[in-house]
């Protein structure tokens, strides 16, 4: 109730520097709804215009985003938002991830003639949904866009409607999704009944001025939420949805969770952490709970994602079994982001460099798809190599990159996470994560090895690699590349993304 | 000219990937393989003439690291750009350049597919193995000795023999595992960097200035040792580390048992002198006896492997376990004498081993299998070959002469001061190595022609005799000069055993190590 008796009329409109920071998603907002209207105009094929129009208010929005900013946050709707580096960095990658999913998806819909405007379009509200996730302060706001984000994927999931297998991926989604929401929903409710606010710096004020106050029912709100994210981002032990929904999904969509999701939750999940202040706000108590739940889910979620996707002979279930460990590498940073000096960044390089690598393999997994998302086991790549050597050598450097091999960005992101590790003294989580990211070499490896090593099967069928696809996957390799090679600038902002929380 | 000595060794590092790079654009279709396979040979020997540069120029008494290249390159974690060579490094570089155009020419009629990728890897497989061999920032060097691997993956898993995937997997994943905890470890000495000197530098010299904590057999300093020991002995490979070598050797192509023996694995035995000694002179110490009874082991337990192969390469590819356990014997026997022959070991074993693979070769294109008891009289259809067989063979037994001998004389000449019965052991190793090659000479060399294929091989062609020249010769030069290699090396191996005996004198309270320390009194050779 507090927060109703601050709220001035000054504070109701915008001035110039909070539209300028709201630009970009205004800009999605109105090309997501334009969208709309031209599926629908009569005589009107959608095909192209929703394609272009969604593109290009993903490019323009990026650029928006990326130069609006002075490099000092402004707060919005009254704490509700705020628009600071941080939410830059996740806005770029979430428009990004939009983008090159869209691209990727063209030729796809296409083939699997699925190809219906709404597609882009809720791709776009997705996205919009993750932005806004990065950038709340405000646990209800929080919980909308991270519904908006998440009804948008439930139906991007269950596309291919003739497809058992891909509504059931949605259905189980769906219900498992609403039920992780309504955990955190009700971890909320429960934070604000503990401390009369939802507003998470406003939690954490309370908290500091009333020490006594920290009673059990906070520590449950507290840790409802961080269930409902660890469930959101697929740490073990609320893995179980991801492998089934990961599978079913159409593959494009696939690539779009494993980035543009699981950013967006761990953009939150950060947020959340640091300004509620995981390191040095709240009591020590808590701080100790809170680090023992994140190392054993960080131990199990890069153990079991690594050890189950050796077993995978399934392309997309692989991924998702690695996109598992990954995450368990992405809490690795986010754990000793408090005690090491490069604080979240590392995490927070980690999330792009991984969104980058891992959106160009499904590009190249949707190009590989035949119909019906088939043709996606290992031996199905026998000889790719000899056909498509480009193809190949581009795989071969985002599955080169994911293992953790220089000179690629999953190399120097792993050094980072590793690093900031070995500085928060803990050890022994970085030796579990080193020793299991050499299992995960095995799985990645078996790939190259049935593309170069291996004799095609009959005759390969040839693939037409659009050109949209093309650019996606020369995007994706330039950036690992070069930040492989590079990675002072990367590193830069993710620490002024991560400066400014 | 300055501009271009200055930055001579990246130069040389980066020339033979770029010149791979540009041999993709040359068409296949067009006159079939040979302008790639000059192209790539053209390649490998002007870093070959580049390196001789290296070796005209560089003055043993000047300063320690000479052509040093230092650039920042991730500034917020001391991560730098830094190459250089010593006298010890110098000699390894050397030898990667030295070979590499004998590879080449050796797989011109071996590999008949996919050509292009080939020459492509075994170029980008050189500025691997000399990018790690020069650089000075632990990060970098890292970097170089991961990206070794991936060419050498494919080399043996795309033009190996039967089992070539199970091989190139084991390789990989073996390598992998010890580097990872090796990266760990230079985490931590970059996090000890800053803890103690107030900031972040992954350079290898500014990490020799560190006091790193923890004495006893599982103190910090001892674990760090051994995660790094652990990345190099794999490499090396000590027992029992070596199960992937066989495996690696027996199905790589040619070529890439070559480059496997002769440089990669020498990878192991300068991670040891650059880096686990200098860095750790008190975990050496306390495991030193350890490590020279594996060294031990592997010289006897090679030996013995080796005597049963019925297949000639596998053959070979054990008598390297044996020959680099004297590396590993030599190094850790901490005196001058002992560390020197390691170096030239090192190198003996690279020239003698390759050639022998080179030979395997030779006759496996003949007559397309490696079994002992397929051949016999081969001498009487193959003169030249049996010549260039022989001297080889008595180089790899270490005949007075040859290179072999005074590397493995010198080694078990400085272990005898550290460690009797060890040297003692080790020496059994030379009667081994004896019968286990000579016995294979003998049974493929001489004796009636038993097969009747046997009878229409011909001689070794021009192309043959050009590749195996060169090593014949430097088998003699390293047996009878051995001191225009020793003139080089000296002041940096005095260097070297000043760091890595530093422990053992700012341990007064260890009474055992004193000993060792009297050894390294010893005068130079």
């Amino acid at each position: 109730m507090e927060v109703l008796k601050t709220i001035r009329p000054e504070l109701l409109t915008l001035s110039q520097e909070q539209l300028n920071c709201l630009l970009p998603y205004f800009t999605v907002f109105g090309g997501t709804c334009l969208s709309i209207v031209l599926s629908v105009w009569g005589g009107l094929k959608p095909k192209w215009p929703v394609f272009l129009v969604t593109s290009l208010t993903c490019i323009i929005a990026m650029f928006l985003g990326s130069s609006s900013g002075d490099g000092t946050s402004h707060t919005l709707f009254n704490g509700m938002m705020v628009a600071d580096a941080y939410s830059q960095f996740f806005n770029v990658i979430f428009l990004g991830a939009a983008l090159f999913t869209i691209f990727s998806s063209f030729r796809y819909l296409d083939d699997e003639k699925l190809q219906h405007p709404e597609y882009y379009v809720l791709v776009m509200f997705a996205a919009l949904g993750m932005m806004l996730m990065a950038s709340a302060l405000d646990l209800i706001v929080i919980f909308i866009a991270l519904e908006l984000m998440s009804l948008s994927v439930y139906i991007l999931v269950g596309f291919r409607r003739n497809d058992r297998k891909s509504n059931e991926a949605a259905m189980k989604y769906f219900i498992l999704g609403s039920a992780a929401s309504a955990v955190l929903l009700y971890g909320s409710a429960l934070i604000y009944g503990a401390t009369g606010s939802t507003e998470i710096r406003s939690v954490l004020k309370f908290l500091q001025e009333h020490p006594q106050s920290l009673n059990p029912i906070f520590g449950l709100g507290f840790a409802l939420v961080l269930f409902g994210f660890l469930f959101k981002v697929a740490s073990v032990p609320f893995h179980m949805w991801m492998p089934d929904v990961y599978e079913g999904a159409p593959v494009p969509v696939t690539g779009f969770m494993t980035t543009g999701l699981k950013a967006a939750a761990f953009a939150t999940f950060v947020r959340i952490l640091a300004t509620m202040g995981y390191g040095n706000g709240i009591s020590a108590a808590i701080q100790n709970h809170l680090h023992d739940v994140l190392w054993v889910s960080c131990a199990l979620t890069m153990l079991l994602g690594n050890f189950i996707a050796l077993t995978q002979v399934n392309l997309k279930r692989m991924l998702a079994y690695s996109s598992i460990a990954h995450t368990g590498y992405l809490l690795l940073g986010i754990l000793s982001g408090t005690r090491s000096e490069l604080g979240f960044a590392p995490g927070v390089m980690y999330i792009l460099v991984y969104a980058a690598m891992n959106l160009g393999a499904f590009v190249i997994l949707t190009l590989l798809a035949a119909e019906g998302d088939s043709k996606l086991n290992l031996h199905d790549l026998s000889g790719v190599a000899r056909r498509h050597p480009w193809l190949a050598f581009a795989m071969s450097v985002f599955l080169l990159s994911m293992a953790g091999i220089p000179p690629t960005a999953g190399f120097a992101a792993k050094y980072l996470v590793f690093y900031s590790a070995i500085q928060a003294n803990e050890i022994p989580l970085a030796v579990i994560g080193v020793l299991s990211s050499a299992v995960s070499v095995y799985y990645y490896l078996r790939v190259l090895v049935y593309m170069y090593m291996k004799d095609p099967v009959g005759s390969p069928p040839v693939l037409r690699i659009s050109l949209w696809s093309g650019l996606a996957v020369a995007a994706m390799i330039l950036i690992t590349i070069q930040v492989g090679v590079l990675p002072e600038r990367m590193i830069d902002l993710a620490k002024r993304a991560v400066l400014s929380l | 000219m300055s501009g271009f000595n200055s930055s001579l060794l990246t130069i040389l590092v980066f020339l033979p990937a770029a010149w791979a790079l540009a041999g993709l654009l040359i068409p296949v279709k067009m006159g079939g393989s040979a302008p790639l396979k000059y192209w790539a040979l053209a390649g490998s020997l002007v870093t070959f003439f580049l390196s001789i540069f290296l070796y005209v120029q560089f003055s043993p008494h000047g300063e320690e690291f000479q052509w040093l290249e230092t650039a920042s390159w991730i500034p917020s974690l001391g991560i730098s750009y830094s190459v250089g060579i010593d006298g010890i490094s110098l000699w390894l570089v050397m030898l990667t350049t030295f070979l590499m155009p004998i590879a080449i020419l050796g797989s011109f009629k071996a590999v008949d597919h996919r050509e292009k990728e080939y020459y492509f890897l075994l170029l980008a497989l050189e500025t691997g193995m000399l990018g790690a061999f020069v650089s000075l920032d632990l990060f970098l060097f890292y970097v170089f000795w991961e990206v070794m691997l991936i060419p050498m993956y494919f080399l043996v898993g795309i033009w190996g023999g039967k089992e070539r995937i199970y091989a190139a997997m084991k390789f990989f994943l073996y390598t992998m595992v010890g580097s990872l905890l090796m990266l760990v470890a230079i985490f931590y000495l970059a996090y000890q960097h800053k803890v103690q000197l107030g900031s972040y530098s992954t350079l290898i010299l500014d990490l020799y200035k560190l006091h790193i904590p923890g004495a006893g057999y599982f103190g910090a300093q001892s674990l760090l040792f051994l995660a790094f020991s652990l990345a190099f002995a794999i490499k090396v490979p000590l027992f029992p580390l070596h199960t992937w070598l066989p495996d690696a050797h027996v199905q790589a192509p040619t070529a890439g048992s070559v480059i496997l023996a002769a440089v990669l694995l020498k990878m192991g035995g300068y991670g040891f002198l650059r880096i686990a000694f200098p860095l750790f002179p008190q975990a050496v110490s306390l495991y030193q006896v350890p490590f020279m009874t594996l060294g031990a082991i592997a010289i006897i337990y090679g030996a013995l492997v080796a005597t049963v192969q019925p297949d000639i390469k596998k053959l070979v590819a054990y008598s390297s376990v044996s020959h680099m356990g004297y590396v590993i014997l030599g190094l850790f026997s901490l005196n001058q004498i002992g560390v020197t022959g390691s170096i030239y070991q090192m190198l003996n074993h690279g020239i003698s081993t390759g050639a022998l693979f080179l030979l395997v070769g030779m006759i496996y294109e003949r007559r397309h299998t490696r079994e002992i008891s397929a051949f016999g009289g081969i001498t009487r259809v193959m003169p030249l070959f049996a010549v260039a067989f022989m001297i080889v063979t008595l180089s790899s037994v270490a005949l007075p002469g040859t290179n072999g001998f005074v590397g493995e004389f010198l080694i078990l000449l400085g272990s005898w001061n550290t460690n009797r019965i060890l040297a003692s052991v080790a020496a059994l190793g030379v009667v081994l190595g004896a019968v286990y090659m000579l016995w294979m000479f003998q049974r493929v060399m001489f004796g009636p022609i038993t097969h009747e294929e046997n009878k229409k091989l011909h001689d070794l062609s021009l192309r043959e005799v050009l590749v195996l020249a060169p090593l014949v010769i430097a088998i003699f030069v390293m047996g009878i000069f051995p001191n225009l290699f020793f003139e080089k090396m000296d002041p940096s191996v005095q260097r070297f055993l000043n760091r890595s005996s530093a422990g053992i004198t700012s341990q007064p309270n260890s009474a055992s190590q004193t000993s060792y320390a009297q050894g390294n009194n010893h005068g130079s050779s």
